[in-house]
C-alpha cells in the first residue's frame, strides 16, 4: 500500500502533467479567477435583489423585507386566530409540528393518536398563538396581531398579517417598520392566513 | 519556506505574498480537516478520554525534557522541491500548505502534535476540534511569513530561532506540563461533557449502585435492573421503574409495588389506577388517575401498616403530570395542558412549591431531582435539549442536545453528575438509554 505522501505525490503529478499539457499559466488563473468570482459574486447578486421584482419576497404576497414570525415548521400559516397550521394543506398543528385532532392531541395522518416509547397515546403539547405568545415568550415584547393586507396567491385570497409591537427592531434584527400597525406599534413579523377563496 | 517562494534574486515581492497566502489556506483548511475528523471520531466513540490524554501529555512532556526516549511516528519526509518548478504557484503553494498543515506528512519534532490529536478526540467535537486545529495551521503559515519581515536577510531570523531552541523545547515542556493539568482536572471541573448509549431502554432510574430501565417487547414491558457489582434482574409485565439503595418501585397491572430488588420480597404496595412511581423511601411518589383528575400523590410508608396519603396537585385528566422524581425532601414534576408546559418543584415539610422552568412555545417534561440538581427535558419542533440545574442558582444550560423527530428526549434520571435520559423515534418507537456525565 502506498504511503500517503507518496499518493499526494502522485496526484500531484498527474495533475501537473495534465496542467502542462492543457492550459497556459495565464488561462488556468483565468480560469480559477472565474471560480472564486462565481463563489464570492453569486452572493452578492442575490442579496442585490430588489423586494419589488421578486413576485414573492420569501413568501407569496408578501412584497416587502420584515421577516417571518417563528412557527413551528417555519413557514408561519395561521388560522383565524392565529394559531399555527400545516403549512402544507392548513391543518391543525401543536407548537411541536405534530398535526393534532380537536381535543389537542398529537395524531397521524389517519387520524389516530400517536403514541410514545412506552405504547401510551402521546400527551397534548402546547398550541399557542404565532404572535401574542411566541413572540412574547422569546423576544419579551408586547406583541398583537394588527394591520393585514391581501393577496391572490394560488387561486386563493391569502391574508398577510402584521405582528406588531412598540419594538424599534424587527425579527431580521434591522429597524422596524409601521407598516398597517397602529397605535404606536410597529411590524415585529409577518404571518399568513389562506381563507380558501377562488381570486 | 519563504525562501522556497521567492529564492534569493528571483520572482516579485507579488509572487511572495501570493504564495504566502495560498500557502496559508491550504495550511488552516487542513489542520481544520484534521482537527474535525479526529473531534468526529471521538464523538463517536463518546467515552472519556480526558484522563488517558492527560497522561499522554505527561509522557510527551516526559519525553520533550528528556527523561524518558520515545519514538514519534512521523513520515521523514519535506515537501516535494519539484512541485514548484512543475506546477503553477497558486497550486503548490497551496499545496505545500496542505501537506504541512496535515501535521503527519512531513517531520515531527516534538510530540506535542499527537497529544493534540488525542485530545481533539476526547474533546469529541468536530467544530471546536477543527478550529483549534486551524491555529496550528495558521501557526505553520506564521512560521512560513514571519522570517521575511523585519529582517533583511530571513535565514538570519530562522537560525536565531534555532539558537533558542533550547528555551522553546522548555517551553514546550511547560505546555504540556499544563496541559496534562487541565485535562486531568476537566471532567471534575465539568469542562467535558461524555455521553454514551446505553442500549435499548426507557424509563432509567439510577443511584450510584444500580442503573435500571424499562423494556418493551411486542407491547410488554419488563424492567431491567443492573447493578455495578452483581447479575441483571428482569421483573416481567412491570414499567416505569424507580429505585432507592436496595428498594425498586414499578407500576404493573395491579398498581404500584415497592420490592426489595435483591431478595424480591414485597415491601409496600398501592392498588388501583396508579402508575409513574418515584421513589425515597419511605415516601413513594405516584399517578393516580381517574376519569375527571389526575393527582400527584406521595404516600409516607414509615408505618407500613397504615401509609400517609398527601396529594400535592390536582390537575384535569386531559392534562399530563408526567413521572414525578423524588429526593432528599423535594418533588419535582411537570405540567403539561395545551397552552403552557411548567416544571414544578415543592419542598414536602413546608409545601413551598416554586416554578422551575415555564413555557408558552416549547414542551418542558419529565424533571429528575437530586439534592444539589434538576434536569429536564425541553422539546421544540426541531430539537429536544437535557436542561440542567443547580438549585443553588437559577442558571440553566443544556447538557445533551437532538434533533429532529427521530431522536426525541423522553424520560430523565439524576444521580450525582450522571443524567440519564431515554432517547426516542417517534417513527418507528424505538427507544435508547443515553448516559450523559457532565
Amino acid at each position: 500500500m502506498r504511503r500517503p505522501d507518496e499518493l499526494v505525490d502522485g496526484a500531484a503529478h498527474a495533475l501537473s502533467t495534465r496542467l502542462a499539457g492543457g492550459l497556459t499559466r495565464r488561462s488556468f488563473l483565468g480560469r480559477m479567477g472565474g471560480a472564486v468570482l462565481a463563489l464570492t459574486g453569486g452572493a452578492a447578486v442575490a442579496a442585490a435583489v430588489r423586494p419589488e421584482q421578486s413576485e414573492a419576497f420569501h413568501l407569496c404576497g408578501h412584497i416587502w423585507t420584515t421577516g417571518s414570525c417563528p412557527s413551528p415548521m417555519g413557514w408561519p400559516r395561521i388560522d383565524r386566530q392565529g394559531y399555527p397550521l400545516r403549512p402544507g394543506d392548513g391543518r391543525p398543528i401543536d407548537n411541536l409540528g405534530r398535526l393534532v385532532n380537536a381535543e389537542g392531541f398529537a395524531i397521524d395522518s389517519a387520524g389516530e393518536r400517536l403514541v410514545g416509547p412506552d405504547g401510551e397515546p402521546l400527551p397534548r403539547a402546547p398550541r399557542t398563538r404565532l404572535c401574542e405568545e411566541w413572540i412574547k415568550e422569546r423576544y419579551g415584547l408586547n406583541s398583537h396581531t394588527q394591520g393585514s393586507w391581501y393577496r391572490c396567491c394560488g387561486n386563493q385570497i391569502r391574508k398577510l398579517v402584521d405582528c406588531c409591537s412598540r419594538s424599534t427592531r424587527r425579527i431580521n434584527g434591522d429597524a422596524s417598520l409601521v407598516g398597517y400597525c397602529w397605535n404606536g406599534n410597529r411590524v415585529f413579523c409577518v404571518m399568513y392566513y389562506d381563507s380558501g377563496l377562488s381570486c | 519556506m519563504v525562501e522556497t517562494f521567492t529564492p534569493a534574486v528571483c520572482g516579485s515581492r507579488r509572487r511572495q505574498r501570493l504564495a504566502l497566502a495560498g500557502f496559508a489556506v491550504g495550511a488552516v483548511a487542513a489542520s481544520a480537516l484534521v482537527g474535525a475528523a479526529l473531534g468526529a471520531v471521538g464523538a463517536v466513540l463518546g467515552t472519556q478520554l480526558a484522563f488517558l490524554v492527560a497522561a499522554l501529555a505527561l509522557l510527551a512532556a516526559a519525553r520533550e525534557a528528556g527523561i524518558v526516549r520515545v519514538p514519534l511516528p512521523q513520515l521523514r519526509r519535506q515537501v516535494p522541491e519539484r512541485w514548484r518548478s512543475e506546477l503553477p504557484l497558486p497550486v503548490w503553494s497551496v499545496g505545500y500548505g496542505i501537506g504541512l498543515g496535515l501535521g503527519f506528512l512531513t517531520f515531527q519534532p516534538v510530540a506535542t502534535f499527537w497529544v493534540a490529536c488525542a485530545a481533539a478526540v476526547a474533546l469529541g467535537k468536530p467544530l471546536a476540534a477543527g478550529l483549534c486545529f486551524a491555529a496550528y495551521g495558521a501557526g505553520r503559515a506564521l512560521m512560513a511569513a514571519w522570517p521575511r519581515y523585519g529582517q533583511p536577510d530571513p535565514t538570519a531570523a530562522v537560525e536565531g530561532l534555532a539558537r533558542r531552541r533550547r528555551f522553546l523545547l522548555l517551553g514546550n515542556v511547560v505546555a504540556l506540563l499544563v496541559c496534562a493539568g487541565l485535562l486531568a482536572a476537566a471532567p471534575t471541573a465539568g469542562a467535558a461533557i461524555q455521553t454514551q448509549a446505553l442500549g435499548a431502554g426507557l424509563d432509567p432510574a439510577a443511584t450510584w449502585t444500580v442503573v435500571g430501565r424499562a423494556r418493551m417487547n411486542s407491547g410488554s414491558s419488563t424492567v431491567l435492573l443492573e447493578p455495578r457489582d452483581g447479575t441483571p434482574i428482569a421483573i416481567a409485565g412491570a414499567a416505569a421503574p424507580a429505585v432507592d439503595g436496595g428498594l425498586l418501585a414499578y407500576d404493573d397491572a395491579q398498581g404500584v409495588k415497592v420490592i426489595n430488588w435483591r431478595t424480591g420480597e414485597l415491601v409496600a404496595s398501592v392498588g388501583g389506577q396508579v402508575a409513574k412511581p418515584a421513589l425515597d423511601w419511605p415516601l413513594l411518589a405516584f399517578v393516580r388517575t381517574d376519569s375527571t383528575y389526575k393527582r400527584l400523590v406521595v404516600a409516607d410508608f414509615t408505618d407500613p401498616a397504615s401509609p400517609v396519603e398527601r396529594v400535592i396537585v390536582r390537575i384535569s385528566a386531559g392534562n399530563d403530570l408526567g413521572r414525578p422524581s423524588l429526593a432528599a425532601g423535594r418533588i419535582a414534576w411537570h405540567k403539561l395542558t395545551a397552552t403552557s408546559s411548567t416544571i414544578f418543584a415543592q419542598r414536602l415539610a413546608t409545601g413551598r412549591r416554586s416554578v422551575i422552568a415555564r413555557s408558552s412555545v416549547f414542551v418542558l417534561a419529565n424533571p429528575s431531582i437530586t439534592s444539589t440538581r434538576i434536569v429536564w427535558v425541553r422539546q421544540s419542533s426541531r430539537s429536544s435539549i437535557l436542561r440542567l440545574r443547580r438549585w443553588a442558582s437559577p442558571a440553566v444550560r443544556g447538557i445533551y442536545r437532538t434533533t429532529g423527530s427521530t431522536r426525541l428526549l423522553w424520560t430523565t434520571a439524576l444521580t450525582g453528575r450522571t443524567a440519564y435520559v431515554t432517547r426516542w423515534s417517534l417513527r418507528t418507537g424505538a427507544s435508547t438509554l443515553v448516559r450523559v456525565n457532565f
